[in-house]
């Protein structure tokens, strides 16, 4: 198989890169936008409502007037704001969103997938970097319910790191791993298949860290509309506020692709290729994500604490201990 | 724990924000995310109903009271109606009486579905909140059947009601009613029981019952709190006392127990209607009331149960076709007084899970 | 922890009940016959006898009228300002000739508040809209609601009553 590590760099390999990641890029952001639409349908079907239904046929255009809207928009930056800190707080929030996405393996033959022997570790630290640009953001804007919105992210996003990173451990034990695309094609020779199975209580824990990763519903207090406005970006508009929106959710799909390759067996399946098994799988994860926010409630900034060093964290912790003490007997 | 000094921030929640339902602006103060003190201020929405009504004839106060409280207008009009009926000493037609009561009680149904779904959506869940406003619909398309608007009805006149049903509004009412019975326990399922939910409003915003009666508070919120206070009971006017039904009460007077009752009245007010249905008499829908109504001179007070607590009219006359002065006793602006003492010691999360419960409408908080 | 899932199935479960929104530029709302819309003025049966612009209770109605030859007076402006017009019903209650109406048509958005002044002619001419006649009118309204209903049934989205 050819390998992006092995190969020595010359100009054509560099220019192959180069087009690679062009082509993710481009890829990852019309995911992203029918992922925006898809989300609108599932909730909009949810409550009784049709969705969007006016750009294009069936709205499916809906997304792309939205962004291009949103380009062309005038790009504000408050007068008393921190203008430095201002503006580059959203490509910080960004930049590791889309830098994530090197390390997931989409497909058997792993083209555009950086082989990384610490590849899960990457993913974890990488995507920690973002709340640098939240809390920049909520501090720069100099507004007060922007600067509450950031500092609860931050309080948020890093208790939630832990559990995260301990969710997956039982995973990396079993597979004996960093690699995601060791781990993938482990789990197709394990005994027990897909680790979904063995590490049930891992996954679990893993959706719920991934939900709060996400401030997504019911974790969604840094961004609390009906308490904070819109929370740290309430000063963004234009462009700058896309940039937030798509790391948000080019987050939600590298998460989800992170728990497909963890937990769901990657791309693998029977019959179908394997980039369809995995867009599959992904978009189930993706769809649960939905139907959450559909119908969950926010939790308050206290209790949401208290759950994760309460519960969340014994439980994870327990939960690698089970992994090892099963390995060892097993 | 006080080793770190923190600087304490004015945070000015509204006028303009997603969760004061209007134009309510609330100044508080907060240290960290924990409130330390809270000044309502009000009187952006205000219109001087009261002023404006000392000029008008009593038939033309009926459209402005439409709009106190916006989202349960058959009942305003029923307050304004009743005091002057009472003061004229007039006998209301017994289809005119049902009529009044089956409207009053899909309001206060269609009011505690905008309550709900208002108040989960403050607490960040969605649905719920287009649930309630699909059979929230049904009922305003049941009073635009029956008079001809969706939200200020103008519905009552002094004596009866201006418009009789339409042919087949009846039996629509009986097959709304039916059908929301049985909506009514997804509700419990989808938020009733939902953890999350429950962890948010559970113990929050506590009313003690001394506190409930030294603030003058009424309604839910004084039901709440375990006080069995309800003026259809209490101080029967129409004819409410011919119906069965029952007064939900609580007993902690937390947000919660709020949110519990206005569920439970919404089960009970559909009792009331399903009952109503079934005995609607013929007859003529507005008394023999002069054209022009003199309330003779005299101090009038009729208080009914509104949607959020004890909705009264005072009414001064001297004899006129207009009310010297008209005094409305608006329960939101009453009950919105206690806030200040609850919100001090919580969290800003709180704040919006207590503002929500203690529902207060700004059309009457302002008037 | 269950009640978590019992609401994650209420969610469920909507998904597939008929949607109640409606398409509203392309399908109208079914008002009732007593909607309290616009109203329409018939000069023809104006008495000039002033009830309702005595009733209305925010004054937005202003006309005047002069005494034909023979004795009979006669409707020369009649203005409504539908700024502060709340659609109330009162001064068609009190209408002892119902020369004026309420029509189930409410949409007055405008550009300019100029606008929301309205005269006799207008008034008059209200119920139809931009068509010339009422039989022009209804004809499109069906032809409208058909397209509609086709165009719903091919995207299998029921076209929405007013439930």
């Amino acid at each position: 198989m050819f390998s992006w590590q092995a190969t020595p760099l010359r100009p054509l390999t560099l220019l192959g890169m180069l087009i690679g990641v062009v082509v993710v890029l481009a890829l990852v952001l019309g995911i992203v936008t029918y992922l925006i639409y898809f989300e609108r349908k599932v909730i909009g079907w949810m409550q009784g409502r049709i969705g969007p239904n006016r750009v294009g046929p069936l709205g499916l255009l809906q997304s792309v007037a939205d962004v291009l809207k949103l380009l062309i928009k005038e790009d504000i930056i408050p007068a008393n704001a921190d203008r430095a800190l201002f503006l580059l707080a959203p490509v910080i929030a960004f930049v590791p969103s889309f830098m994530v996405l090197a390390v997931i393996p989409y497909t058997a033959s792993h083209i555009f997938t950086a082989n990384l022997n610490v590849g899960l570790l990457y993913y974890i630290a990488l995507s920690s970097l973002t709340i640098l640009g939240i809390v920049m953001a909520g501090w720069a804007s100099n507004n007060k319910y922007s600067l509450l919105g950031g500092m609860r992210s931050a309080a948020q996003m890093i208790s939630y790191e832990i559990p995260l990173g301990l969710s997956v451990l039982g995973v990396v034990m079993l597979a004996g791993s960093l690699n995601l695309v060791t781990i993938v094609q482990h789990q197709a020779t394990d005994r027990f298949g897909w680790y979904i199975i063995p590490q049930i209580i891992g996954f679990v824990v893993f959706m719920i860290a991934a939900l709060a990763e996400l401030n997504r519903t019911p974790f969604d207090l840094p961004e609390a509309e009906s308490e904070l406005v819109a929370g740290y970006f309430t000063e963004y508009s234009g462009f700058r506020f896309a940039f937030f929106m798509l790391s948000e959710y080019v987050y939600v799909f590298a998460i989800s692709a992170l728990a497909t390759t963890l937990f769901l067996g990657g791309w693998a399946g029977p019959f179908l290729p394997s980039w369809l098994w995995f867009a599959i799988k992904t978009s189930a994860i993706i769809f649960f994500l939905f139907w959450v926010r559909a119908t969950m409630p926010r939790m308050r900034g206290d209790q949401l604490m208290s759950f994760a060093w309460k519960v969340l964290i014994p439980v994870a912790l327990f939960n690698v201990v089970l992994t090892g003490a099963l390995s060892l007997i097993g | 724990m006080c080793a770190l000094r923190s600087e304490e921030m004015i945070l000015n929640v509204g006028p303009q924000h997603p969760s004061t339902h209007g134009v309510f602006r609330l100044v508080v103060t907060i240290d960290g995310e924990q409130i330390v003190d809270a000044d309502p201020v009000v009187g952006y929405l205000h219109r001087g109903t009261e002023k404006l009504a000392e000029d008008l004839q009593y038939v033309q106060i009926i459209p402005y009271t439409d709009r106190l409280d916006y989202v349960a207008s058959m009942l305003n009009n029923y307050a304004l109606c009743h005091t002057v009926e009472y003061a004229l000493d007039l006998e209301v037609p017994a289809r005119a009486e049902y009529l009044r009561i089956i409207v009053m009680e899909l309001q206060r149904v269609a009011s505690h579905l905008l309550f709900l779904g208002t108040y989960l959506l403050d607490l960040g869940a969605m649905s719920p909140f287009l649930y309630a406003f699909q059979e929230r619909e049904q009922i305003i398309m049941l009073f635009n059947e029956i008079c001809g608007a969706r939200l200020t009805y103008n519905y009552m006149r002094v004596g009866g009601v201006q418009w009789d049903a339409p042919p087949g509004w009846i039996e629509k009412v009986r097959d709304f009613t039916a059908q929301m019975q049985k909506k009514v326990p997804m509700y419990h399922q989808l938020v009733t029981g939902n953890e999350i939910f429950l962890n948010r409003v559970r113990g929050i915003g506590v009313i003690s019952q001394e506190d409930g009666i030294a603030y003058a508070m009424s309604g839910i919120n004084l039901r709440s709190t375990g006080f069995n206070w309800d003026l259809r009971k209490n101080r029967p006017y129409s004819i409410y006392d011919q119906f069965e039904w029952a007064v939900p009460v609580g007993k902690n007077g937390d947000c919660f127990d709020r949110y519990f009752i206005h569920l439970q009245e919404i089960e009970q007010s559909l009792n009331i209607v399903a009952q109503a249905v079934e005995r609607v008499p013929d007859g003529p829908i507005i008394g023999k009331v002069p054209k022009l109504v003199r309330v003779p001179a005299g101090e009038y007070y009729r208080g009914i149960e509104g949607a959020r607590g004890e909705l009264g009219v005072y009414l001064v006359s001297d004899g006129k076709d207009k009310p010297y002065r008209l005094k409305l006793r608006r329960p939101s602006f009453v009950n919105l007084q206690i806030l200040r003492k609850l919100l001090i010691g919580q969290s800003m999360a709180n704040l919006i899970a207590i503002l929500g419960a203690v529902d207060i409408v700004l059309g009457e908080v302002d008037a | 922890m269950f009640g978590i899932f019992k609401g994650l199935g209420v969610t469920f479960g909507q998904m597939t009940k008929k949607k109640v929104t409606l398409q509203y530029p392309d399908v109208r709302i079914n008002m009732p016959e007593r909607y309290r819309g616009i109203h329409q003025f018939i000069p023809e049966l104006c008495i000039v006898c002033n009830q309702c612009a005595r009733i209305c209770p925010t004054d937005c109605i202003s006309l005047s009228g002069t005494r034909n030859e023979d004795k009979k007076l006669r409707i020369d402006t009649y203005d409504i300002n539908f700024e502060i017009c709340i659609l109330c019903d009162l001064c068609v209650e009190v209408c002892p000739t119902e020369a004026i109406l309420m029509t189930p048509r409410f949409e007055l958005a405008s550009y300019t508040r100029d606008e929301l002044y309205k005269d006799m002619e207008w008034l008059y001419g209200n119920h139809l809209g931009e068509f010339g006649s009422h039989e022009q009118a209804m004809a499109a309204q069906a032809a409208r609601e058909a397209e509609h209903a086709a165009a719903a049934a091919a995207n299998g989205v029921e076209p929405g009553g007013d439930s």
